[in-house]
């Protein structure tokens, strides 16, 4: 049994009217036998047959109009013989697959869709910190792509932060530090039976910064156990000495200085890796990272590399006073090349850091501690002796550069002398 | 001459070899020599020409087909000469010419599709030493006498070697001959005295504007003004098509420049199964037209001469299985990919269009859900 | 004021422009006694007589060429090309002769000439008959662009096109033709852009053909709980892109859809100006759903070809994942 769907006669037809039927219910047809005069908007046609059979139903009333794809006859096929060509075809009817006319677009639903990403925001809400939405929708505030994203990362409402028409990865910024200093009460209601933190901004800052390098930059590890006591004993010294009473210099000082030096023979560790180049910069943009009580921030001290070591005593001291203050300004902390983390402050010996999203390096200074130690005349003496982990991007350096200026580093500190070597 | 109709010719400088009542007539320029077994030849191929038309119509109308443009009433004008075109000629065809593609031996599956939209004109032009059909009209007139430039560049004419001579055969409608192009490509084909032969189907219709009310003067005029010789035949006449056609196609291959051959006939159907003649002209016009049928005139020419039972019943078998051979090939012909067209577009793909195709198959490769 | 479908309502509007304007002519092949091979002229040369709807010979270049020389004249031509690849032969008068005679002659002529072209694919056509070309007339100074996409539209903006003094391509949908909706009395200005359909969490940009399929995207995307407003630009040159504009600074998200291929297509320019003037309201980079960059392929695969439903709720999607994957941005 077929059906006879009614075909699109003339490019883009949607539908006919039935105006004679030229069989009726019992005749037998063969292919190509007029079956029916039909009338659409450009004219009047015949349709032949597309079958041989017999007719055992019209479907449509002459007078009717119906549209494109409507049976509009079934005819069993009584002897296959009659048209041995049809056989593939079977009892199935042809498809109507050709000058179908424009589709009916009005049915819902999608057929074709890309599986849904697990992390995907839900439709239209991008703040968490949202109000009802106004009866009326406003614009959106005008924001840079970049710091759009950035908000949405933060979970801000562009919409409540202050701006002076655009927002600003500043006015973000001051924003969030503004909101943490008053948080949210909702947002910080506590959950029954538990405990609720609401991330700060600088939580949700960090998180973003380093879930972006864990998974972007191949890190490498590598550690080394040094024995400083020069070093200890050269601060001891500085700080006895009139020149430097004011000057609150630290082993960590010295560890900054001696980086900068290091990068002179292996600036790789500072450059920052793109889709196409290597770019090794000009000054080196050391970042400190500081814990304060809102969390780990990480001041830039810039041109690093041009400062002395009272210099670079004085800038880290006041960045880090800012910082702790939360007066710090993202133009403070930006333009890092490289960053040390003391650790050591915790008491901590080693660990492995991750770098900051853009650097190539990171070195993770441990706590300065005394220990036994075999020195030159297989004596063992108790010595000051620190761990320094460097964490690098194994896109952009190999273990020898990173093995290099570790080994300088830890140099250096053993031996500050050779400092006048470099 | 009807003067009632304004389709009905000026028969006064017809070449005509045959009448419609199957008579064979002289004329004094031109002959048809051929034997029987050529006879029935072109007489064949004319009656399976209108078997591919009419099944290609009918698919059109069950469905199968977007669109056809039948050639019901010009296969004497087609048939008669692309039998004149040899095998190391071209043609250039147009959308209508089903009898040119028969006989240059393009399979006729691969007519259909063009207009079930399975492809953009599905055959190899140098296996069949055919062009795919132009459906800008007037395009393929240019095409031809740069081909025949070419074939002067390759020195092959002029040189009374029937194998080795070669020319062009390019068919237009008689709507064509108010394009740019055709006539730009007349006045190419004086200027370099070029091996083409330009076969006007004057079927009378330009889909619905009469001929005769365009042109004054009979379309072959158009050659003179060009300097290019022109001859004006009965397009129902399958053996005048031939003979004017083999004299045109020699002396383009012997190196003496172009020809204009007008064949006057009728284009019984419609412009294409989207139109509807009847808006237009008259019943009593077709039935005029019937009256001069192509194929009829053979038929009686050959009963007059001989018995043909067996051949005749042979090829209305063969008609008919050709007729289910094109039914169950139209419906099985290959879809086409869209991946694979993206590698179409240039002899050597560009890494935008990879990109593109590649996403188009992502998406397709997800597969469609239920709608819901 | 009455349903009808667009053909018709074309058919209705340039018998008002024949009764309102003795100056305005028709031409084209066919257009007279058949009435157009889309009938959009039906009737109207039995009305006004074949000195005023012409049946042209089959030659589009000469077409235009003397819709020139007739607009000189001081007449108003309205000129058919029967389907949209077969502008290309007219293509050097249009570019070369009609859109610059009103600025080569310093003002002194102008070209008001209308040059309607059914336009796009989806009926299951032949080669050459399924062509997107609107870009390359928006491209061409000195010429406008219209394309209606409901029969109101078609009604009323035909009638605009052939008021205008300068020469103006009208684009018509012709996989629409055969769709009917109300014609109401009272014109949309000419030369603006309109929202179809109100949403405030993206909005889709599109015209002509894909109006109704950004329609049926927008109620899907509704059921699916996200409200999409629809814009039809209605006029592709000049663009009016303020409603599109107060839109995306609603949204903050925007895809452009057309049919035509997408490489410098309406989308890129359109996306090139939210780009300028949205720049700081966009959540995601301007989506874009169109052909693709090949040459209209067979028709057995053009719903592939076509943006559809599915094709633009992906970038619908796409415009609130941006920037999910780290980077992307």
């Amino acid at each position: 049994m077929a059906h006879f769907k009614l075909p699109d006669v003339g490019e883009g037809l949607t539908e006919a009217e039935i105006v004679t039927w030229h069989v009726a219910v019992g005749d037998v047809v063969a292919v190509n036998d007029v079956l029916v005069d039909i009338e659409t908007a450009k004219s009047v046609v015949e349709l032949p047959s597309p079958f041989a059979g017999t007719v055992t139903e019209l479907l449509v009333e002459p007078g009717l109009t119906v549209p494109v794809g409507t049976p509009i006859v079934t005819i069993v096929d009584a002897s296959v013989t009659d048209a041995p060509a049809d056989a593939p075809a079977g009892d199935a009817a042809p498809e109507m697959l050709v000058g179908y006319g424009p589709k009916d677009e009005t049915s819902g639903g999608r057929r074709r869709r890309r599986p849904v990403a697990a992390a995907a925001a839900p439709a239209g809400a991008t703040a968490v910190l949202d109000e009802p939405a106004p009866a009326l929708v406003p614009d959106r505030p005008r924001a840079a792509p970049p710091v759009r994203l950035l908000a949405r990362r933060l979970g801000v409402d562009l919409a409540r932060v202050p701006c002076d028409g655009v927002v600003t990865r500043r006015d973000l910024e001051s924003f969030v530090r503004a909101h943490e200093a008053a948080p949210d009460p909702v947002a910080a209601a506590p959950a029954a039976g538990g405990r609720t933190v609401p991330h700060s901004a600088v939580r949700r800052v960090t998180a973003a910064a380093m879930v972006s390098s864990a998974f972007t930059a191949p890190h490498v590890t590598e550690w080394v156990e040094v024995d400083v006591s020069r070093t200890v004993e050269l601060v001891d010294r500085l700080r006895s000495d009139r020149a430097w009473r004011d000057v609150p210099v630290s082993s960590l000082h010295l560890v900054l200085r001696s980086v900068c030096l290091a990068l002179r023979r292996t600036p790789e560790l500072h450059a920052s890796w793109g889709d196409d180049a290597l770019t090794i910069p000009e000054h080196v943009g050391l970042g400190v990272a500081a814990a304060t009580d809102r969390g780990l921030v990480v001041p830039v001290v810039p041109q690093a590399e041009t400062l002395d070591l009272r210099g670079l005593v004085e800038q880290v001291a006041e960045l880090v006073a800012i910082a702790r203050s939360g007066r710090l300004q993202p133009a403070q902390m930006a333009g890092g090349t490289f960053t040390v983390t003391n650790i050591g402050v915790f008491g901590i010996d080693a660990g492995t850091p991750i770098l900051p999203p853009g650097q190539t390096g990171i070195l993770a200074v441990g706590a300065i501690t005394r220990k036994p130690w075999v020195d030159e005349h297989d004596q063992v003496v108790p010595r000051w002796v620190t761990t320094l982990a460097l964490s690098f991007d194994h896109r952009a350096v190999d273990g020898e550069q990173g093995s290099r200026f570790l080994r300088d580093v830890a140099d250096l500190l053993h031996d500050p002398a050779l400092a006048l070597t470099v | 001459m009807h003067p009632s109709l304004p389709t009905a010719p000026d028969e006064s400088d017809l070449v005509r070899l045959l009448t419609p009542q199957g008579e064979r007539v002289h004329h004094p320029e031109a002959s048809w020599s051929g034997t029987d077994a050529d006879l029935l030849a072109l007489h064949r191929d004319m009656v399976l020409t209108r078997r591919i038309d009419t099944e290609g119509y009918a698919l059109q109308r069950h469905g199968e087909l977007g669109l056809w443009p039948p050639c019901l009433g010009q296969e004497a004008a087609q048939v008669g000469t692309a039998h004149a075109v040899r095998s190391q000629d071209m043609a250039f065809p147009t959308y209508r010419d089903h009898g040119v593609a028969w006989v240059r031996g393009v399979p006729p599956e691969k007519l259909l599709g063009l207009y079930r939209g399975t492809d953009l004109g599905g055959w190899d032009p140098h296996e069949h030493r055919t062009a795919l059909p132009s459906i800008i009209i007037g395009a393929q007139c240019l095409h031809a006498s740069g081909y025949a430039m070419g074939i002067v560049m390759d020195d092959a004419v002029g040189h009374g070697d029937p194998s080795r001579d070669a020319a062009v055969a390019v068919y237009l409608g008689d709507g064509a001959t108010a394009q740019g192009d055709t006539l730009e490509a007349l006045s190419w084909a004086a200027a370099f005295s070029l091996p083409v032969v330009f076969v006007i189907e004057n079927n009378q219709y330009a889909i619905s504007t009469v001929t005769s009310r365009l042109s004054n003067v009979p379309l072959v005029r158009r050659a003179d003004g060009f300097g290019i010789p022109g001859v004006r035949v009965d397009g129902n006449d399958v053996l005048a098509c031939q003979a004017v056609m083999e004299a045109a196609m020699q002396r383009a291959r012997d190196g003496r420049g172009p020809t204009v051959i007008e064949a006057v006939t009728y284009r019984r159907g419609a412009h294409t199964t989207s139109d509807d003649p009847s808006r237009y002209r008259a019943g009593e016009e077709t039935e005029y037209w019937e009256k001069r049928d192509p194929i009829s005139r053979v038929r009686a020419l050959l009963d007059s001469i001989g018995t043909f039972e067996r051949e005749l019943a042979e090829l209305d078998a063969e008609a008919d299985a050709l007729g289910e051979r094109l039914r169950a090939a139209c419906r099985t012909l290959p879809e086409p990919d869209l991946a694979a067209l993206f590698d179409l577009v240039h002899a050597e793909t560009t890494p935008e269009l990879v990109e593109q195709r590649d996403a188009a198959v992502a998406w397709r490769a997800l597969g469609a859900e239920e709608v819901v | 004021m009455a349903r009808m479908n667009i053909a018709s309502a074309l058919n209705a509007g340039l018998r008002a422009a024949l009764e309102s304007d003795p100056q305005v002519v028709l031409m084209g092949e066919d257009i007279g006694r058949l009435g157009g091979v889309f009938r959009v002229t039906d009737g109207l040369q039995k009305d006004f007589g074949p000195a005023r709807v012409i049946d042209t010979p089959l030659a589009e270049s000469a077409i235009m060429g003397t819709a020139v020389g007739l607009a000189m004249r001081g007449y108003r031509p309205v000129v058919e090309i029967q389907f949209d690849g077969f502008v290309y032969p007219a293509y050097d008068q249009i570019v070369n002769q009609v859109a610059r005679l009103h600025f080569r002659s310093g003002g002194a002529l102008s070209m008001p000439i209308v040059i309607r072209i059914p336009y796009g694919g989806g009926i299951g056509a032949i080669e050459h008959h399924s062509e997107s070309p609107e870009a390359q007339f928006v491209m061409t100074p000195g010429l406008k662009v219209l394309t209606p996409a409901t029969a109101h539209d078609a009604f009323w903006m035909v009638q605009q096109a052939v008021a205008s003094d300068d020469p103006v391509v009208l684009m018509e949908p012709k996989r629409r033709y055969w769709e009917s909706s109300e014609v109401g009395d009272v014109a949309t200005p000419a030369w603006s852009s309109v929202v179809r359909r109100e949403g405030a969490d993206a909005t889709l940009v599109t015209y002509g053909p894909m109006v109704a399929t950004c329609l049926a995207a927008a109620e899907t995307a509704a059921a699916e709980g996200r409200e999409i407003e629809v814009v039809d630009l209605r006029t592709l040159s000049p663009l009016d892109l303020d409603p599109v504009v107060a839109s995306v600074r609603r949204t903050g998200r925007v895809v452009v859809v057309h049919e035509a291929q997408r490489t410098l297509g309406i989308g890129a320019e359109v996306a090139a100006r939210i780009g300028e003037r949205c720049f700081f309201h966009l959540e995601a980079p301007v989506g874009r759903v169109t052909g693709y960059d090949m040459p209209y392929p067979p028709s057995r695969v053009e719903e592939e070809f076509l943006p559809d439903v599915d094709r633009i709720l992906d970038a619908v999607d796409a415009t609130f994942t941006a920037g999910d994957e780290e980077g992307t941005l």
